[in-house]
């Protein structure tokens, strides 16, 4: 009787001591828990529910974005390109119906189709805001002949004093641009870039839209001696062989320079004046007319205003050029050619040579 | 002094200078010490005098004129980066209108580094400028593609990297003819190849016994534990070259190369094989010896004086 029991307690025992067979062997692919479990590294001890286990044993596809993946293939293949093209269609036909709607400010057409300086008028001054000056606590007492008079605290500035002499600075762009000089626009607050660009375009020449590098001028050579130049005749088209007077030339400063915030890049005009070079400036009631050698009496701190008047003084430097090339293509060069060829550079000069004697005349 | 200092005629001199206005003395603007002592002087900036524009210099026909001509960002020092963005500007500005797809379904692509970008430009380009100059790409680069320009695409090609790196697809890894399955595992210094075949559960370690290779039953058993921890002991065959480092290091990185190579046989065991733990390379290295320390931490007993 007791070897009986004690052979039934020992089997019990042995039961006991085999692990149980997990229902997941039954699965295609089979793992044995017992041993994962015992891993150091298993994470899912904590959650030991069967869905969880199942879940993770089956793969999960992550979708992948890149290249032409199945998404991008689908966008080509949608018709996005008809409905935009019916869009297009259907714009065309409804645009001309409707009531029409008068002529009125547009703040883009400032910058993309600027006024001429036949356009000054009194009326576009002030709609652009350039007779309001600073508080008048703040003026600089030189500009008082420029003051109109006080209202709300503030200076206004006399608009026909301004548009005598905005009209004066297109009378001095257009003169340097159909002599071939290089004109400077240079707008360094936030907003202005687009007109100062637009207005560099017309004329010819360069644009400056974020801060002035100091010494740019009186140390050119160091900080803006890595930058190509090329050589062009007097109809602009580039001339070659040029390549050795280029890398020994001095280096280029402007002719003209136009500031629509003085007060901001007074280092730049104190170089221009170092260099005599002459400057153009919108001068605000609290800026110093004598940093310029031209100034014009307006409001720098309204956008609208300094886009009317790069936009004018650009569209003066269009026209400078456009005179500039009729007189070329009768024969009449409106400049000096550049001392380019004909000055001595360090290099021809130890060879004591002349581009003319090896080239013989042109 | 400028290169068209001949802007006036030719029998241009000081004497005949026209001033719209007296020019100001520098002495009378000039602030005496007396009135001011205390404060710094103010700034005084003398600017260049007018310009004679009331005659055109006389023309010479004989010599072929010529003259410098600069790309219109050359007042800035850094002509090339800062035409590109205006260009991109104004390529946006055009097609602003252009239906677009939000930023996850745009194609995926690798722009030009900062660093990649100087070299192309040949200029010091500040990291930030550059990195407006991305921001506009992406916003073009979100534009339909089936609708975008062709010149649009073009002109982006130039800020795309040389080598696309999301065009490079892994080689998937492969069965051969034999029935082998390759993986490599690296733990430490030593590094393991290991060939995995169907078989009934024989394991050759550089050619010897893995009883011979690894004296301690830890080492055999973490060796490959891939297999154990799957239940597949008796369903693969290993062969494994490992050389370098010590008895631990070589185990370990047999433990990672077998569990590669199961999982060219089952891709599906690798969430697994991720809790069993041999799915990552332990990145761990011996930390080398610092002066002043002892060893690498260790640091030689704190004296007072």
């Amino acid at each position: 009787m007791m070897i009986i029991r004690k052979a039934l307690i020992r089997l019990g025992r042995r039961i006991a001591i085999a692990p149980a067979r997990s229902w997941t062997r039954a699965l295609a692919t089979e793992v044995d828990i017992a041993s994962i479990e015992s891993s150091p590294s298993n994470s899912l001890r904590d959650t030991k529910s069967i869905e969880s286990q199942v879940q993770n044993e089956t793969v999960k596809v992550v979708p992948q974005i890149g290249g032409r993946t199945q998404s991008t293939q689908n966008l080509l293949e949608d018709n996005t390109a008809a409905k935009y093209a019916q869009l297009q269609q259907h714009k065309k036909l409804t645009n001309p119906l409707g009531s029409r709607i008068a002529p009125h400010y547009q703040p883009h057409f400032l910058v993309n189709d600027p006024p001429r300086p036949s356009d000054i008028t009194l009326e576009l001054l002030l709609a652009s805001q350039a007779h309001l000056g600073h508080k008048t606590s703040h003026w600089n007492p030189i500009n008082s002949r420029y003051i109109f008079g006080i209202r709300q605290g503030i200076h206004i500035i006399s608009l026909d004093v301004t548009a005598s002499h905005l009209r004066r600075a297109c009378r001095v762009v257009a003169g340097v641009a159909e002599r071939g000089g290089l004109i400077l626009f240079v707008g360094t607050r936030p907003g202005q870039d687009r007109c100062v660009v637009k207005a560099a375009q017309m004329a010819g020449g360069c644009h400056l839209f974020e801060r002035w590098t100091p010494g740019s001028i009186t140390n050119g050579h160091q900080i803006l001696g890595n930058c190509r130049t090329k050589v062009v005749d007097e109809y602009d088209r580039e001339i070659s062989g040029y390549d050795e007077e280029l890398r020994d030339r001095p280096v280029l400063k402007p002719d003209l320079v136009v500031c629509m915030n003085p007060l901001e890049n007074w280092v730049m005009l104190h170089e221009c004046g170092l260099n005599a070079i002459p400057t153009i400036g919108i001068i605000d009631t609290d800026a110093n007319p004598t940093w310029v050698t031209y100034p014009i009496p307006a409001n720098d701190d309204s956008l609208r205003c300094v886009q009317v008047i790069a936009g004018v003084l650009g569209r003066a430097g269009e026209e400078g050029q456009k005179s500039r090339r009729e007189k070329a293509m009768h024969g009449n060069v409106t400049y000096t050619p550049s001392a380019l060829a004909t000055g001595v550079s360090t290099k021809r000069g130890r060879m004591g040579r002349s581009r003319e004697d090896t080239r013989g005349p042109q | 002094m400028s290169s068209f200092a001949s802007l006036a005629p030719s029998n241009y001199s000081p004497g005949e200078l026209h001033f719209s206005s007296p020019p100001i003395a520098r002495d009378a603007l000039a602030v005496s010490p007396l009135d001011e002592p205390s404060q710094t002087p103010p700034k005084l900036a003398i600017a260049a005098p007018p310009l004679d524009l009331t005659s055109l210099p006389p023309p010479n026909p004989t010599k072929r004129p010529r003259h410098p001509r600069l790309p219109p960002s050359y007042f800035t020092g850094r002509p090339d980066s800062t035409d590109n963005y205006l260009n991109l500007l104004a390529l946006l500005r055009r097609y602003q209108t252009l239906p677009t797809v939000p930023p996850a379904q745009a194609p995926r692509v690798a722009w030009r580094t900062v660093t990649q970008y100087r070299l192309l430009v040949g200029e010091p380009v500040r990291a930030s400028k550059y990195h407006k100059i991305v921001e506009v790409l992406q916003r073009l680069n979100r534009i339909h593609p089936s609708v975008i320009p062709p010149d649009l695409s073009q002109a982006m090609e130039i800020y795309k990297r040389d080598v696309d790196p999301y065009a490079v697809k892994k080689k998937p890894a492969i069965i051969d003819e034999d029935g082998r399955a390759y993986g490599v595992g690296r733990r430490k210094s030593s590094s393991a190849k290991v060939y995995l075949v169907q078989g009934e559960g024989e394991v050759l370690v550089n050619g010897k016994s893995i009883n011979k290779v690894f004296g301690r039953i830890h080492d055999r058993e973490s060796a490959l534990w891939a297999l154990k921890a799957t239940g597949r002991m008796d369903k693969y065959n290993v062969w494994a070259l490992v050389t370098g480092g010590g008895s631990t290091g070589q185990a370990e990185a047999i433990t990672l190369g077998a569990a590669k190579a199961l999982m060219v046989f089952e891709p599906a065991l690798k969430p697994a094989l991720r809790r069993a733990g041999c799915v990552t390379r332990d990145p761990r290295r011996v930390e080398r010896k610092k002066p002043g320390h002892v060893k690498a931490r260790k640091m030689p007993a704190w004296v007072k004086r």
